[in-house]
Order: structure tokens, then C-alpha cells, then sequence
């Protein structure tokens, strides 16, 4: 069938109207604010494996700062945080799919990510890097030219390299910062597109051996929820219009981040953090 | 809320899906290849004398046959560059397929052989033929008719598992469908699109194994 | 180092895995039952429809079929937590799966044993119930056996999802540990000891039934 699709004429438009642009019947409809504020918990998305964002203990509870981002988010509307453990391939997936009401899962906020998920102002900043072994060197682009490159597919890094790197430059695509981080401790790539925790968690694993060659760009957090929910996306914009500013963020934000509050951005390209009123 | 379903952003990456499809048919017939080499080699050793290489062979076989793939593709990636053995994601995708194949393989040749009435092999000694030849025309080729199904189906098994190695970032099918996705966000219609193509491929390859037993195996008439 | 922590994190993956595992094998048993019946069915388009959830699940990698049914089952309006949604698909694949198993066994089953409990005026169901299947389960013992290694092993792709079972749990402690020689050899090692006395048990099986009926 699909063969027989691909040999045709066909234009995307017919594509599209042949493949049926189906509305499902009894299509979910996705919880609601006022739903789960009556069920008494927030399903909150969190990465299973990325801290200091987000991560599981080994004792199971979440941790991070996206996880204290989480509990506080949850006392703010007074129910439960419920955390769901997420991949980074299934992050908007997952709330799309109305898996979870929230993401807060080191979600950086991007032009292409919010046509896909409605993100909040920004509660963290997030620096890149091109980072690599001490001993090699890489000042700039140009110099990954023939390079074994590893980014976390789909994520920023991913984008930002698969655009400007040298295009002899091999960029292999990893399910998560954890593998990613794991292929550069196995020697599987030259050089990774980190953000800037990647070199922490390179130091505890070897101590001394890698550093961040030159930054590549920089990313700031949202919390998202589903385009055209004004109900949670007004929700998690008071909460952290409170919240940026109280002793508990800043103690958090230092603790798991290891730096200051920084200054955050009003705008970010042409993302709106709010619902547009119809 | 009613889910609008669109196909028509997934299908327009098409040359993409058939590059991918492309490597996922190149990494599946490699990993068949090496697992037929490996199947007849550890059924080579298995029929000799040598106690060591039977303990080994036997060793290797359950250890693959009851470990998950995806541990020991992880295995092979991440964690034998530090025992100083480093493949890149296509080179390990083909070794893991190979050995996971391979140890199949043994199981499924081993049985075809041992099948074969022993009478047929002395009727060969006797002819005058070397072990060599009685191993390779006598026991071998008529062993392979036999077992060629099961083969075929581990085979189509192994086209699907092609599918695992995008979690080391080798390039196949998957791993194109996963930057469809992450570009588009259409997770259902990419993940759909691609499970018809696997079907395809798996289609496809079953009919060419069926051809290609219509002329190996065919009994001389005459 | 791994740490009792670890260790601990480690055992609630294997619970999941031992879990997810006896889920889809439970539900893959019932409705592979009425695949393996819908194969042998007297009726055509009962035939044509078992035929075609075998090829498909046969033919499409498992690691796809846990993607759709987990991204798919939520536009059908359900949204089951993942562990639901894996459960969902492995039980769909193992009905494939061991419905062809047991088709191969019935069908395995002498034909003049049909014909005899015919002419002893038996009905389809006592046919197959005190005729067919007892001696179908005793055919297909070995296989049924062999696709429960299978499966316990297919529960590691639900990783990829981002299910902590097993394999999510090791490559998380990898992670933390920095030690993927160990804990992946680790991982390697306890399913290992879950599924070789499972394989173990079916060789014997298999080769006990080649005894038995050898002539």
C-alpha cells in the first residue's frame, strides 16, 4: 500500500487528504484542571534519568530541580504531585496523548517544540556546549570536521549541530544525555553536544579528563502543557509567577544547579508563553 | 478535542524512509550473513572432538539464546570499549545480529544435521569421499533443506530486531523514524507508517527466501 | 559502587520485568486460545482474520508494536498508565505468537483422531475439548515454553519506551555508576538465571515427546 502511494504523482496536499485528516470518534479529551484538581493529584512529567533536572533516587522518589519545580507546583494548586517517569522521545508525546497534565521535564523552549506543546515562562537556564576529552583540540565548529559527534536526538544540541557542524562531521543520535554521556566515557564519540551539566557528571565519572570546548548556544526551561489549554497554562504561569521569586526557588535552584537564579528572559524568539485569547 | 490524524507530513520525508529502509535491509542481510557463518562454524566444532571448543560453542549458545538482545547490544557498545574492543554503531548493530543469530543458527543446524542418518555418512566414507566432502555435500546441503524454514523464520526475526539497534545511535529505519517524530511530533502516524514498512520488508524477504529455496534446493529430476 | 541502593533499584526493575512478563503470558495464553481456534475454525473468514493478526504481529518488530499500542491506544480514548500500555501490547504479540504455536499443534494431531471421535458422534466442542487439545497442550509444551523466554526477554524493549523494568533500571544505575561492564554483565547474568532453567525445562520436554513418540 505504502509502495503503491509513494509511486503515484501525489502531491503532499493529496497525501494528505487521502490519508485522511480523520477525526476519531470518541476521541480522548484531555483532563482538565478543574478534573484533576478533583481527583486530588497533578500528573507531572519528569525525566527518569537526568539530574540535576530531573531524576528517579535509587529509592524511586523524584529528584531535581524540576522535581521541587514539581512538589511545589502541586501544594500551589493543593493536590498530590503524581511524577511519571519519561523518556526524552516521549516527553510531548506523553502529554499530548494526555499521558500526563504537566511537563516538567528540562523541556527547553524552542520555536519548533511550541508548535506542539504551549510552554510557561521560563524557570531555568540551560548553556551548550561542544564538550570532549582535555587532550583534543576543538576550538570551534570547523575543528569537528571528521568527527564522531553524539547528541541526544531531538534535543537542542541535536538541532543546533545537525544545522552548523561540518557536514563531513558524523552525528550520532542517542536516546538520552545518559547514553550520550556514555558514549563519550567509551570513547564511541569524539565530542558531545552537552548542556552544561554534562561536564559534572564527566567529572564524577572521571575526574580531570573532559571540559567544555566552546558553547554552542543557550536553552531556557518551560513548564508545557497542551496548545490551547488556557486552564493549566494560566495555572503553571501564576504559580511561578510567585514562585520565581521566593526564597524556596532560589534555595532549590542553587542547590541542584550549583548557581545563582539568573536573569530570564522576557521573550524567546517568537514563543508566547501564554495561551493567545480568542 | 477529536485527534486529527495526518499522514501526509510523515509521507512526505519519503526519500528519508527509503534510505532507512535501505540500511535496515543492509543490516539485517549482514547480520544474516555473519549468523549463517557463525551457525555452520559452531556446528563445525560441535560434530569434532575438540571438548574445549564444544564447551565453548555450548557456552555461547545459551548465553545468547537467554540474554535480551538490547542488554547485549548495550554490551557490546558501551561496555566493551572499556575491555579495549571499540565498534562503531553500524559494525556493532551487524556483530549483535550476527551472534544473536548465530547462536540460532547452531540450534537450528545442529538439529538438521543430527537428523541425517549416519548410514548416509558411511555410504559416503565408503564411496571414497574425504570427510570434508561428506560433511559438505552429504550432511550440509541436504541439512539446510530441512531446517530452511526454521532458518527463514530466525532470519525474518532477525530483520525485525534490526529495529533495537537505534538505541546506539546506528542509522537504520527506527532510528529515521525517531528523528521523523522528533521534527514533527506526529508520533502515531510515524510509528504506524513504519510498522507498514517492516511488514513489507519482512514480506518481501520471506518471498525472497522462498524463491531463492525454489532453485537451491530443488532435487535434480533427472 | 553499587551500593545495596542500587541493588534495591535494581530488584524493583526485576519485579516489573517478572511482572510485565506474567501479564502478557497470562493474556497471551486466553486470547492466544481463541486465536489458535480461529485459525483451525470451519469458518473461512474466521480463518482469514486469525491469519492476518498472526502475520502482522509475526511480521512487524515488537519494539513497533509497543510503540503504536502505547501511542496509539490514547487516541482511541484510553490512557492507561505505560505500564498498562506495554501489558496491552505484549499481550496482543504473545496471542499471535502462541496462537500459531497451537494451531501447529492441533493441527499436529492425527487427522483419524477426528474422524474417529466423528464416528463416535462427537460434537465440535467435545471433539476438540476431550479429543484434540489435551493432546495438542502435550505437542506444544516445548514451544509455549520456548516463547516464554522469548517474551521475558521482549520486556526489556519496553525500556525504550522509558518503562523502568529491568534493563531501564540497569542502564539507569550505569549511568549513575559509571560502570557499564559491571552492571550490564549484571543484568545479563540475572535474566540468564530466569530464562536458561526455563529453556532447560523445555529441551526436556521436547526431547521426553521425541522418545515418546518415536517409533
Amino acid at each position: 500500500m505504502f509502495a503503491r502511494l509513494l509511486s503515484g504523482t501525489t502531491s503532499r496536499a493529496v497525501l494528505t487528504a487521502a490519508l485522511l485528516a480523520l477525526p476519531l470518534a470518541g476521541a480522548a479529551q484531555a483532563r482538565s484542571l478543574e478534573e484533576a484538581k478533583a481527583s486530588g493529584t497533578v500528573r507531572i512529567g519528569i525525566q527518569a534519568d537526568n539530574c540535576p533536572w530531573g531524576c528517579l533516587g535509587s529509592t524511586g522518589q523524584a529528584q531535581g530541580i524540576d522535581a521541587e519545580i514539581g512538589r511545589a507546583l502541586a501544594a500551589h494548586l493543593g493536590v498530590e504531585a503524581e511524577f511519571v517517569p519519561m523518556a526524552v522521545a516521549n516527553r510531548i508525546p506523553a502529554l499530548t496523548a494526555d499521558k500526563v497534565d504537566v511537563l516538567i521535564a528540562s523541556l527547553g523552549i524552542t520555536a519548533e517544540r511550541a508548535q506542539s506543546v504551549q510552554f510557561s515562562q521560563p524557570y531555568a537556564e540551560n548553556e551548550l556546549f561542544v564538550t570532549a576529552v582535555k587532550s583534543q583540540a576543538l576550538p570551534d565548529l570547523a575543528a569537528l570536521s571528521d568527527k564522531a559527534v553524539g547528541v541526544p536526538r531531538s534535543t537542542p544540541m541535536d538541532t543546533i549541530l545537525t544545522a552548523q557542524a561540518p557536514t563531513d562531521a558524523t552525528l550520532q543520535r542517542f536516546d538520552d544525555d545518559a547514553s550520550t554521556i556514555q558514549a563519550l566515557l567509551s570513547g564511541q564519540v569524539d565530542a558531545v553536544g552537552a548542556n552544561q551539566f554534562y561536564i559534572q557528571r564527566l567529572e564524577t565519572a572521571r575526574p580531570g579528563e573532559f571540559e567544555n570546548k566552546f558553547p554552542i548556544g543557550a536553552l531556557y526551561q518551560g513548564i508545557g502543557t497542551r496548545l490551547g489549554e488556557a486552564d493549566w497554562n494560566n495555572a503553571v504561569n501564576t504559580f511561578l509567577d510567585d514562585h520565581l521569586s521566593s526564597d524556596e526557588f532560589k534555595a532549590a535552584y542553587s542547590e541542584w544547579l550549583q548557581i545563582d537564579v539568573p536573569d530570564l528572559p522576557e521573550s524567546i524568539d517568537s514563543v508566547s508563553f501564554t495561551v493567545a485569547q480568542q | 478535542m477529536a485527534v486529527q490524524l495526518d499522514f501526509g507530513v510523515v509521507l512526505e520525508r519519503w526519500p528519508e524512509l527509503v534510505r532507512g529502509t535501505a540500511a535496515t535491509i543492509g543490516l539485517a542481510l549482514a547480520g544474516m550473513a555473519l549468523a549463517l557463518v557463525i551457525g555452520i562454524a559452531g556446528v563445525a566444532v560441535l560434530r569434532g572432538k575438540n571438548r574445549i571448543g564444544h564447551a565453548v560453542v555450548r557456552a555461547f549458545v545459551e548465553v545468547i539464546r537467554n540474554t535480551p538482545f538490547l542488554v547485549q547490544i548495550f554490551f557490546i557498545f558501551f561496555a566493551l570499549p572499556l575491555a579495549g574492543v571499540r565498534l562503531n554503531p553500524t559494525v556493532t548493530a551487524i556483530v549483535a545480529l550476527g551472534l544473536n543469530g548465530g547462536a540460532y543458527a547452531i540450534e537450528i543446524i545442529r538439529g538438521g544435521v543430527e537428523a541425517i542418518p549416519t548410514g548416509q555418512t558411511e555410504a559416503g566414507l565408503a564411496l571414497g569421499l574425504r570427510p570434508s566432502e561428506v560433511f559438505r555435500f552429504i550432511i550440509l546441503k541436504p541439512a539446510l533443506r530441512s531446517i530452511y524454514p526454521s532458518l527463514v523464520s530466525q532470519f525474518i526475526m532477525l530483520t525485525l530486531t534490526t529495529s533495537i539497534a537505534t538505541s546506539i545511535s546506528a542509522y537504520e529505519l527506527t532510528s529515521v523514524a525517531q528523528r521523523i517524530d522528533g521534527d514533527t511530533f506526529r508520533t502515531f502516524e510515524v510509528y504506524f507508517t513504519i510498522t507498514v514498512i517492516y511488514l513489507l520488508v519482512s514480506w518481501g524477504m520471506m518471498a525472497m527466501f522462498a524463491a531463492v529455496s525454489r532453485r537451491a534446493f530443488a532435487y535434480p529430476t533427472r | 559502587m553499587i551500593g545495596p541502593q542500587e541493588l534495591a533499584f535494581l530488584g524493583r526493575g526485576l519485579m516489573w520485568t517478572l511482572a510485565l512478563t506474567a501479564i502478557g503470558f497470562t493474556g497471551g495464553i486466553v486470547f492466544g486460545f481463541l486465536v489458535a481456534l480461529a485459525r483451525v475454525s470451519p469458518l473461512k473468514w474466521l480463518r482469514w482474520i486469525a491469519a492476518g493478526w498472526i502475520a502482522v504481529f509475526q511480521g512487524t518488530p515488537l519494539l513497533m508494536q509497543l510503540f503504536v499500542v502505547y501511542f496509539g491506544l490514547p487516541l482511541l480514548g484510553f490512557s492507561p498508565p505505560a505500564w498498562g500500555a506495554v501489558a496491552v501490547a505484549l499481550t496482543a504479540h504473545a496471542s499471535a505468537f502462541l496462537g500459531e504455536i497451537w494451531r501447529g499443534a492441533i493441527q499436529a494431531v492425527p487427522g483419524g483422531q477426528t474422524e474417529a471421535a466423528h464416528a463416535l458422534g462427537l460434537g465440535y466442542r467435545a471433539r476438540m475439548r476431550d479429543v484434540i487439545l489435551p493432546q495438542a497442550l502435550r505437542l506444544s509444551l516445548p514451544a509455549t515454553i520456548g516463547f516464554l523466554v522469548q517474551l521475558l526477554k521482549g520486556t526489556s524493549l519496553a525500556a525504550i519506551v522509558g518503562f523502568i523494568e529491568l534493563t531501564r533500571a540497569g542502564q539507569i544505575v550505569s549511568n549513575q555508576t559509571f560502570k557499564p561492564l559491571l552492571v550490564f554483565g549484571l543484568i545479563g547474568l540475572i535474566y540468564f538465571l530466569l530464562c536458561w532453567p526455563l529453556s532447560r525445562l523445555g529441551r526436556r520436554m521436547e526431547l521426553r515427546l521425541a522418545a515418546a513418540t518415536a517409533r
